[in-house]
């Protein structure tokens, strides 16, 4: 008798325990049934009753960088839920972590219904596995407004899958104060030389030359594949080589030059003491204060600068192109942070719903460009640009014009934080400027490796 | 001997629970790491120890990754261990407000690491950090350094917010451990003229080490999966210094390499396994004979 009531203790037990799974289940199941019901119910009423479309209950959620999320696109988040029902909950990750949380999430198959990436033909292809992980948005309206070279980028097999609304400027340009250029007597440079001589006599003035964010983890790196048509310039078909595995990053001269050049800018204490801990967040407060004379930043900087140090006037500020390896092309930029729905998101619609609303004309005017003070300019027909006449001088001032590597050479991209964290070796003497291509080289055959890249199979 | 109370079959529903959540896993990770499975590819082929020859290849950083992670563990297993019993016998008696100065020793404990990281980067900023501010505030300007940036001291800065945050927890293990000793034994000694010293060496410590044991092994699986305060203080920066075991497998998984990444998880497993019998052994035969 004792036995039998053990086994059915032990049974129940066991019954208990898997019952309380199945009722999770079940009530996530209830939950999203009727999360989702609003929806199906009101696509007949949309239909029969026409003008006023039910609002639905439903929240989404949208996974972007520290960086790309400005207070006017949550406004304009809120404006949406009220009109719709629909409310999106910006989920901002530190931008040193943000690839691999975002690789993560999608390699896990547990993504966010909104996703945010930097655009690139090659990339999304091989880093996010985009016809997979993304919802195909061709035929949406405002694809016809978005700049046709800004498209190609987030589109493979002619077939569109992101939505970028980003500024069209010039990639980063140097941002200088000229106050300080003015009282010292300098000018802008056009050469390394020109460069280094400029920030000797800034460093002994007291002021601290250039103000570079490393402990973000991105920025740093800019100063390598921005001048990316000058490393074509110098030796023609690299680019086409390095595509087709023809040729190596260790073996550009060009390439080590620039990162010779930019571990002695370091070495020279050009970027100050503490630059390692620097954060991006401190950038306009340093320029405006007169702390540093210059930093790797946006076209708006200097509008950014003004409202952050009132004393200091945007009209202080020029720009000029990073003068490494002797650049003097200008670097455009056709890609930049986008916004993708995931395949396997529940509110694919509702998410569709929302690229339509933040692209509706008006609202980019007011919320992406107006109110956003980073962006001076938008890559869709029709809005109005907020270029001042510093802005054009410095973009006409260039002869030539090129897009940075990234955008060029295939698995680039990805290795993008990676390659952050060699340039840091590589400040700190662990590694040279030689290693530091090594290794890029290293990262792309594994990238093309793991893709079956015929091209890197032979 | 009186026979068990309750029958064997009795554990099968936690022991089927147990093998489907926790040893399946085990067992199919160390499967994985003999393949090539990533993201890339639906196909899954057998490798056999390719994985494994690029953990120890020399051209990757990985050597440097499991030393890093053994460097973290033996020195903050002894200074967790070390301060926690410092701080045990100095607050297991004869002080005013003990209960006090216990719970906030005991408060990093209950942190988030995360929340601990972000004021910890905060403090340890070179510029503005309160740290460098405080010593140049008292005149020891000279003292001031790159906490988290110095490559020569960024692993070190991480050990010690670890065991800042962690030597409360083994501080209240150890002072359970000193209240179960008799205090007869200390007035025996006492009479028989002992010093602090003495009492610490014959008493105290023989009597403390099965509570020394327990607080080891946590310390020591702690270590050797140390992920969380690296990834918060300095993503394993500056370059590669303080990049240990668990960060990697985090980069290689985001990476889409899943084949490596459990390589790397399999090797630390086994260095686990590994490690934490034989300390168990050792240390519970040194109780026994002590």
């Amino acid at each position: 008798m004792k036995r039998f009531l053990a086994v059915i203790l032990a049974l129940g037990l066991l019954v208990t325990a898997f019952a309380g799974c199945g009722s999770i289940d079940k009530t996530a199941d209830t939950t999203s049934a009727a999360a989702v019901e609003p929806v199906s119910s009101a696509a007949p009423a949309a239909t029969v009753a026409e003008p006023v479309p039910e609002k639905k209950d439903v929240t989404i959620s949208y996974m972007l960088s520290q960086g790309w999320l400005e207070d006017s696109e949550k406004e304009l988040g809120d404006k949406f839920a009220a009109e719709t029902g629909i409310k999106v909950d910006y989920q901002v990750i530190p931008s040193a972590q943000y690839f691999n949380v975002l690789l993560t999430k999608l390699n896990a198959g547990e993504c966010t219904d909104i996703f945010g990436s930097q655009s690139g033909k090659f990339d999304i292809v091989s880093q996010l596995n985009i016809e997979k992980n993304a919802v195909d948005l061709t035929g949406a309206e405002w694809i016809q407004r978005m700049d046709p070279l800004v498209t190609d980028q987030v589109s493979v097999n002619s077939k569109v899958y992101g939505l970028t609304i980003w500024d069209t400027s010039p990639s980063f340009p140097v941002v200088y104060n000229k106050k300080i250029f003015d009282k010292l007597g300098l000018s802008i440079p056009k050469t390394y030389a020109d460069l280094k001589n400029v920030c000797t006599k800034i460093l002994e003035s007291g002021v601290i030359p250039i103000y570079e964010p490393v402990a973000d983890g991105w920025h740093h790196v800019l100063w390598f594949p921005d001048i990316g048509p000058r490393y074509e310039e110098l030796e023609p078909g690299l680019i086409e080589k390095l595509n087709n595995n023809q040729t190596k990053f260790e073996d550009s001269a060009a390439m080590e030059l620039a990162l010779t050049q930019l571990q002695e800018m370091a070495k020279l204490g050009f970027f100050g003491k503490n630059f390692l801990s620097a954060t991006g967040a401190d950038t306009e407060n340093n320029l405006g204060t007169g702390k540093y004379a210059m930093a790797l930043s946006g076209f708006s900087t200097p509008s950014r600068i003004q409202e952050a140090v009132p004393e200091a006037k945007a009209t202080d500020f020029g720009f000029f192109e990073i003068p490494l390896a002797d650049n003097q092309i200008l670097c455009m930029q056709p890609s930049g942070p986008s916004r993708f729905i995931y395949s396997a998101s529940k509110y694919i619609e509702e998410a569709k719903e929302y690229f339509t609303y933040i692209t509706k004309q008006e609202n980019l005017q007011e919320y992406f460009l107006d109110k956003d003070t980073k962006k001076s300019n938008l890559c869709f027909t029709g809005v109005k640009n907020k270029l001042t006449d510093e802005m054009n001088n410095y973009i006409s001032s260039y002869e030539k014009k090129g897009s940075y590597l990234q955008i060029q050479v295939k698995y680039l991209n990805p290795q993008w934080m990676d390659i952050g964290k060699d340039m840091v070796a590589m400040f700190t003497g662990a590694m040279t400027p030689k290693d530091m291509l090594k290794s890029i080289d290293k990262r792309r055959a594994d990238q093309a490796k793991a893709a079956k890249d015929p091209l890197w199979a032979q | 001997m009186k026979k068990n109370i309750y029958p064997l079959y009795f554990t099968f529903g936690a022991l089927g629970l147990y093998l489907m959540l926790f040893v399946l896993p085990g067992v199919m990770g160390i499967f994985y790491s003999f393949t090539d499975w990533s993201s890339y590819s639906r196909e899954i082929n057998f490798i056999g120890f390719e994985n494994f020859k690029t953990v120890f290849s020399p051209d990757e950083h990985f050597v440097s990754y499991i030393f890093n992670t053994l460097q973290f563990t033996a020195i903050t297993v002894v200074a967790k261990t070390v301060l926690g019993l410092i701080f045990a016998l100095l607050l297991a008696e004869g002080i005013k407000g003990k209960d006090f100065h216990r719970a906030v020793i005991f408060m990093p404990a209950i942190l988030s690491v995360l929340i601990t990281g972000l004021i910890f980067r905060s403090i340890l900023n070179p510029e503005y950090g309160l740290l460098n501010e405080f010593l140049r505030f008292i005149g020891l300007g000279a003292l001031e350094q790159q906490w988290l940036t110095n490559v020569k001291l960024a692993l070190y800065s991480i050990m010690a917010v670890d065991t800042w945050k962690g030597m409360g927890y083994i501080m209240t293990i150890l002072l359970a451990g000193l209240q179960s000793i008799p205090r007869s034994y200390y007035e025996a000694s006492s009479i028989d003229g002992a010093s602090f010293w003495g009492n610490l060496r014959y008493i105290t410590l023989p009597m403390l080490m099965p509570a020394i044991t327990v607080t080891t092994v946590l310390n020591l699986l702690h270590g050797l999966k140390v992920f969380d305060i690296v990834y918060v203080l300095t993503n394993g920066g500056p370059g590669y210094v303080t990049e240990v075991l668990y960060t990697s497998v985090f980069k290689e998984f985001s990476l889409g390499k899943y084949g490596l990444g459990t390589a790397v998880s399999s090797v630390l497993f086994i260095f686990m396994v590994f490690v934490g019998y034989f300390v168990i052994r050792l240390m519970s035969r040194e109780e026994v004979e002590a």
